[in-house]
């Protein structure tokens, strides 16, 4: 299943959150948890605190009467000391129980029953001791025999012990609590780990997924890529090859064509020989008066001349036409030599063929060259400039002093432009592409020529990894530009051929 | 040409406009050798080597050759190879004369053992001018004997 970024990011969102929901339920539950565990723990130590009051109290009561019953039973003094020190710790002790209870409002009422069955009691052993003292012992054990004392004592003591009791109740409670409480924290944090655990594991699975998802997608660019480099390696081969055939095919057309075109142009050689030497004969001859002769004279002194110098002419230019491709299609199949060169001294070197003819008619030539070298073919690169400079002169305004100005320019992409501007009888518009043409003159055709110039020189640039390109305005001027790689090996490397 | 023997010219080229050609524009430099035409390769080594193909035949014949690349059979580029390796033809001069003006083509015929290439000139003027440089030549040119 291929994860989408957007997929990719909800899951991991999605997760995130989990662990962090999951997190923050550890985190609050932990807290509730301690904050539960400490107020179990604070009852435990409230009613360790009750159980020890308590059984602090009761003890002191007991020392307080076992001391008053031997001081009644011996009359010793010595018998009194626990009493006296339990009395003396009897007030603190009570006031401990009433604090640990005064929580409790439905305790009150026994407390003050307790408090006063204390005071009764503590009363009553105060009295029989002072009359034991008095020596009256008679009516203090009296008052020891009315069981009264007894009674309160005892109901003291239940009631001291129902205390003790029910706080060891609560403190099982609490201490099972406190247990308890711990065993949940415990399964919170087993479970919260377990969450953050599968939270991880689902991102790190999502994120290895998406990261495989993305290798593969970046695998499979690459291999795109591949490919693509491939088919247009291909291509460009392809091309590379048609484009040989057809210089081949026109090499061989040109070639096969001269051989007739040879015959033709031979015999008619010949042929005019033979009918110079007939018309002389001819034209010596008297009038005969038959109309046969005046016909075969008249055939022999201009039909045939005449007939003879339109085959001859057509041959020519048919010459010319064959010549014209054989030109080009042998400049196809030269191999190029790239070598370093100095821009401007190939440029000078132009100019300087053409100089007599400019300054003749007043003109001039300017240079300006901003390129000191490039890597190119250098034959080709001079027949390019030297067909353009003599096009400028050979098409200059008759009425105006021409003027000519190359200027080489660094172009980007490590190229180059040169561009050759002349103020000579321009171009229409509608010429533009059609000069480039094999065969194809623009304007009045004032001036010889076959119509190749410039197609071999857009051939050649082409060959050279450039492009000619022109501006040109009707009697003022055109501007031919040509843009050209700065280093030929690397078009040729990238042209597989 | 040199006395003894005269001097036979083997003229294969299968344009016979072009054999005609060269043929009238040796005669105008004066050349008056025999010319024994051939249209194809095949007929023309059968001449050159006879029937068996051992060019016995051609021992005692000083044989110029005029060869044309493009032939209808075979390329005279064989014809070129099977003359220069046998050993009674060898030593006839082998004059190439042919439109093909590629480079390798020439260096191949060289090294093969042609003795002259010439490209024919597309235009009649010059045509009929090299034809007739080469009558010229032919009539100082010695030619020996094939054994």
């Amino acid at each position: 299943m291929p994860i989408s970024n957007n997929a990719f990011v909800r899951a991991t969102t999605l997760l995130l959150l989990v662990g962090l929901v999951a997190l923050l339920g550890i985190v609050g539950t932990t807290i509730w948890l301690v904050e539960r565990s400490q107020g179990y723990f604070n009852e435990v130590v409230v009613a360790r605190e009750t159980r020890s009051a308590a059984t602090d109290l009761r003890n002191a009561l007991g020392d307080a009467e076992t001391g008053q019953r031997g001081f009644l039973l011996t009359g010793n003094e010595a018998y009194l000391a626990p009493y006296n020190s339990a009395v003396e710790q009897l007030p603190e002790l009570r006031e401990r129980v009433g604090a640990v209870l005064a929580p409790y409002p439905q305790l009150q009422e026994p407390l003050a029953e307790l408090n006063a069955a204390i005071q009764y009691k503590l009363d009553e052993m105060a009295r029989t001791i002072e009359l034991t003292r008095s020596g009256d012992r008679d009516t203090a054990l009296a008052i020891v025999n009315s069981g009264a004392g007894n009674d309160s004592m005892q109901n003291t003591r239940e009631f001291l012990i129902s205390l003790v009791d029910s706080s060891e109740t609560r403190l099982d409670i609490g201490v099972a609590d406190q247990r308890s409480a711990a065993t949940a924290l415990r399964w919170v944090t087993l479970l919260g780990a377990l969450v953050i655990v599968g939270v991880v594991g689902g991102s790190a699975w999502t994120v290895r997924a998406y990261t495989r998802e993305l290798a593969a997608a970046r695998r499979e660019v690459e291999a795109a890529n591949q490919s693509l480099e491939e088919r247009v390696q291909e291509r460009t081969a392809d091309l590379g090859k048609a484009n040989e055939e057809i210089q081949r095919f026109a090499y061989i057309v040109t070639h096969d064509l001269r051989a007739p075109l040879v015959n033709i142009m031979g015999f008619t050689s010949e042929l005019e020989t033979s009918v110079a030497t007939l018309r002389d004969y001819m034209s010596e001859r008297e009038e005969s008066g038959d109309p046969k002769f005046a016909e075969a004279r008249l055939a022999a002194t201009e039909d045939l001349p005449e007939a003879i110098s339109f085959i001859r002419s057509s041959t020519r230019k048919m010459d010319a036409l064959i010549n014209a491709i054989l030109k080009i299609s042998r400049e196809g199949r030269r191999q190029l030599k790239p070598e370093t060169i100095n821009l401007a001294e190939i440029i000078n070197a132009s100019v300087s063929a053409i100089q007599h003819q400019v300054t003749e008619n007043g003109g001039s030539v300017e240079t300006e060259v901003k390129v000191a070298r490039l890597i190119t073919d250098r034959l080709s690169l001079e027949q390019v400039l030297g067909n353009l400079l003599d096009n400028a002169v050979k098409y200059q305004e008759p009425n105006r002093p021409l003027t000519v100005s190359i200027r080489a320019l660094p172009a980007e992409r490590n190229r180059l432009n040169i561009e050759v501007t002349d103020n000579g009888r321009g171009i229409a518009s509608t010429d533009h592409e059609r000069v480039f043409e094999l065969f194809r003159r623009s304007g009045s055709q004032s001036q010889p020529g076959e119509g190749i110039g410039l197609a071999h020189v857009r051939t050649m640039v082409r060959s050279l990894g450039g492009e000619i390109t022109l501006s040109s305005e009707l009697g003022v001027g055109t501007t031919f530009r040509i843009n050209l790689p700065r280093d030929l090996r690397s078009y040729l490397g990238s042209n597989a051929k | 040409m040199n006395s003894g023997t005269p001097v036979t010219i083997v003229m294969i080229e299968d344009d016979e406009g072009h054999a005609r050609l060269i043929e009238k524009n040796i005669r105008r430099a004066g050349v008056s050798n025999q010319i024994v035409p051939f249209t194809d390769g095949t007929s023309a080594l059968n001449y050159l080597m006879g029937d068996d193909g051992s060019g016995q035949v051609s021992s005692g014949r000083q044989l110029l050759i005029l060869l044309d690349l493009n032939l209808p059979d075979m390329t005279g580029v064989d014809i070129l190879e099977k003359v220069k390796n046998n050993e009674h033809t060898r030593r006839s001069p082998v004059v190439v004369l042919t439109t093909t003006d590629d480079q390798r083509e020439i260096q191949r015929c060289y090294d093969l053992g042609a003795n002259v290439y010439i490209t024919k000139p597309v235009d009649y003027d010059g045509f009929a001018n090299a034809i007739r440089q080469l009558g010229l030549f032919f009539s100082v040119i010695q030619v020996p004997e094939a054994d």
